[in-house]
């Protein structure tokens, strides 16, 4: 089975990683395999600023449901939309989501709650799942979100229990009881980690891969090493591009073998591409992912 | 920058380098005489080595053990052990102090509050300002998706201690069983905030949040207080601010409107570094080889140096400064040094 298939399984796939790694691009990319197997995806976004209409050629979202190919659709939805969606569910009568929504202690409450905006967004694909998100999504089999650049993959998951420790009843307490199981289920929701070769990220990447056996005790479905230079092998180039190569490619040997020392599970290297960000990038390394094994059910991928 | 600013700040999102240069920046300010503090986030483990500091750096400052001019240090700034050290500092006794530690609330506000490591920056800028341990203070900002985030946080920060929050927190809400009582006298709000109380928040939230607001009230006032005076000194002629971006085409758009937000709050931007450029390959190579690894190096130059000339032709007013990729970030003090002298090529 290719990762693709096991994804496709999977009501939610979380793409995550630090800001520059190209996470949207891979996000973009599985979304766009997904879609090339008959599986009907969605695209999410949730990162203030939109970005991701780029990579599919759409025009921008704008929190409406963009169809960019026949199985795939696109949504940018800003977290603080879907809490306040989350608020309307919850009392019904207009005037009174108004004067909740509206309050200061609403606007105050939703800045400093840790981890309900992370919790509003875990929300809003379940909420698709469960046929609640209108008739614009009705139909999605599964949703790949470009998770939002800042912290750790592992805050996100972390969410929902960070959420039920602190909010016990009321809407977000009961999303939060029910979020954590989600979160919780390999078979329900889908963890892709987007790195660089480098240092930073790799102790980040294993850090995460630590946390979310030690907290969630489960490991990502895929990680995905991206930008990653050639194998050195010049003729003509003057010694600083030549030199430049050679080292930057020794060092991401270096880290490439620091990372699958301590993770077993399924890697795609992705080099480094002569491609702008852009529709033709995220083709080249949905190339690159296609063929990339699924994990294995036995295997424990962790240290 | 180097030779009149006593502040000096480096901004730019994730990922460009910031926290390398600062240190490099650092260096050169000690290099030439001064006794300089450089204050960072998250540095790397090469980078916590390059400069010898280790856990201790969250504590205290460290010595760099360098033989420059004058003494260089470092200090690692780490949101919740600076948050921890001001409440201990600024509280009227130890009990009210315990009172704010021990709430639950804070303990998740101090992670999560979005603004809070970037306010505990100021603070330590503040701190340091006011003693005359060192003549110049290099600031590294926290890794942040906009740049932007890092100036407008003490004022989120400050907003959100100064809201009704606080002031509806410091009504008595709970009788002295914890449960929700007077809540029908809070005036005209209180049919709505009962409604939202009941149905979205829930109360144990609520509960936490008053009884961490009211602990937190005595020290409040000194907190808006010197956060409106590090606002004034982040906009006076002692502090300068060097935006660090990279050549690529998709960051010049946010790298400029970052460059203008700094100028229209009235910030003095020193220079914008273009940070990580590929060299550009200007000699063909002598025989087509179809290596496909040279055409990417061609390739990665030409965008680099595309990028570079629209930063050049678009930043006006501001000294635009190139600065090569290096294979690796800095591993040891003769490394930094290296970098230190290609900013002050790149400068001159």
């Amino acid at each position: 089975m290719t990762i693709v298939e096991h994804l496709a399984h999977r009501e939610l796939t979380l793409v995550t990683g630090k800001g520059g790694v190209g996470k949207s691009v891979v996000a973009a990319a599985l979304g766009r395999l997904l879609a090339d197997g008959g599986h009907d995806t969605l695209l999410l976004e949730v990162d203030p600023r939109e970005t991701l209409h780029e990579l599919t050629d759409t025009p921008p979202s704008g929190g409406e449901v963009v169809r960019v190919s026949s199985h795939l659709r696109l949504q940018h939805v800003p977290p603080r939309e879907v809490i306040e969606a989350t608020v309307r569910d919850h009392l019904k009568v207009d005037l009174l989501v108004k004067r909740v929504t509206g309050s200061p202690v609403f606007a105050h409450f939703v800045e400093a709650a840790p981890g309900i905006d992370s919790l509003a967004v875990l929300g809003h694909a379940w909420r698709i799942h469960e046929g609640m998100g209108g008739r614009s999504l009705a139909g999605v089999d599964t949703i790949v979100l470009d998770a939002p650049a800042s912290g750790h993959g592992l805050s996100m998951l972390g969410a929902p229990a960070a959420v039920a420790e602190v909010i016990d009843s009321g809407p977000f307490g009961e999303m939060a009881g029910r979020l954590r199981g989600f979160v919780a289920d390999p078979a329900r929701l889908a963890l892709v980690v987007v790195t660089h070769a480098e240092e930073m990220p790799v102790t980040e990447t294993l850090e995460l891969v630590a946390g979310l056996g030690a907290r969630l005790d489960r490991s990502p479905d895929l990680v995905v090493v991206n930008g990653v230079y050639p194998e050195y092998e010049s003729h003509g180039l003057p010694e600083a591009a030549a030199r430049l190569w050679r080292e930057r490619r020794r060092m991401n040997e270096r880290e490439l073998a620091r990372l699958t020392r301590y993770w077993k599970g399924p890697l795609a290297v992705v080099p480094l591409l002569a491609l702008d960000r852009g529709p033709a990038l995220v083709a080249e390394i949905s190339r690159h992912l296609a063929g990339v094994p699924a994990p294995d059910p036995e295997a424990a991928h962790a240290r | 920058m180097l030779d009149d600013r006593r502040f000096i700040v480096t901004v730019g999102s994730g990922g460009v380098g910031k926290t390398t240069l600062a240190a490099a920046l650092a260096l050169e300010s000690a290099q030439r005489g001064f006794r300089t503090l450089v204050m960072t986030f998250d540095p790397s483990l090469r980078l916590k080595d390059t400069l010898g500091v280790g856990e201790a750096a969250r504590l205290a400052d460290v010595r760099v053990d360098t033989d420059t001019r004058a003494p260089l240090h470092a200090s690692l700034l780490d949101a919740r052990t600076t948050f921890d050290r001001l409440i201990e500092r600024y509280a009227p006794d130890e009990a009210a102090a315990r009172r704010i530690l021990e709430n639950r609330f804070y303990a998740q506000l101090s992670g999560t509050l979005s603004g809070v490591l970037e306010y505990m920056a100021v603070e330590r800028l503040f701190e340091v300002a006011a003693s005359d341990a060192y003549d110049r203070v290099v600031l590294d900002t926290p890794p942040t998706r906009q740049a932007l985030d890092f100036l407008e946080a003490p004022a989120r920060l400050t907003g959100f201690l100064d809201s009704g929050a606080l002031r509806i927190a410091l009504k008595p809400w709970f009788d002295e069983r914890g449960r929700l009582g007077k809540v029908r006298r809070l005036g005209p709000l209180g049919r709505g905030i009962e409604a939202f109380l009941d149905k979205v928040v829930g109360l144990g939230l609520l509960r936490d949040m008053a009884e961490f607001f009211q602990a937190f009230a005595p020290l409040y006032e000194g907190f808006r207080t010197r956060a409106g005076e590090v606002g004034a000194l982040l906009r006076s002629a002692a502090t300068g601010f060097l935006l660090v971006t990279r050549p690529e085409e998709d960051r010049v758009a946010e790298t400029l409107f970052f460059a203008r937000r700094l100028g229209d709050a009235g910030h003095h931007l020193d220079a914008l570094a273009v940070n990580m450029r590929h060299p550009e390959v200007t000699t063909r190579p002598g025989r087509r080889t179809g290596v496909a690894g040279e055409a990417l190096m061609t390739w990665l130059g030409d965008r680099d140096r595309r990028g570079l000339d629209r930063f050049r032709a678009l930043v006006t007013g501001t000294r635009v400064l190139d600065l090569p990729l290096m294979p690796e970030e800095p591993a040891d003090l003769v490394s930094l040094d290296a970098l230190r002298q290609r900013l002050v090529d790149a400068w001159a």
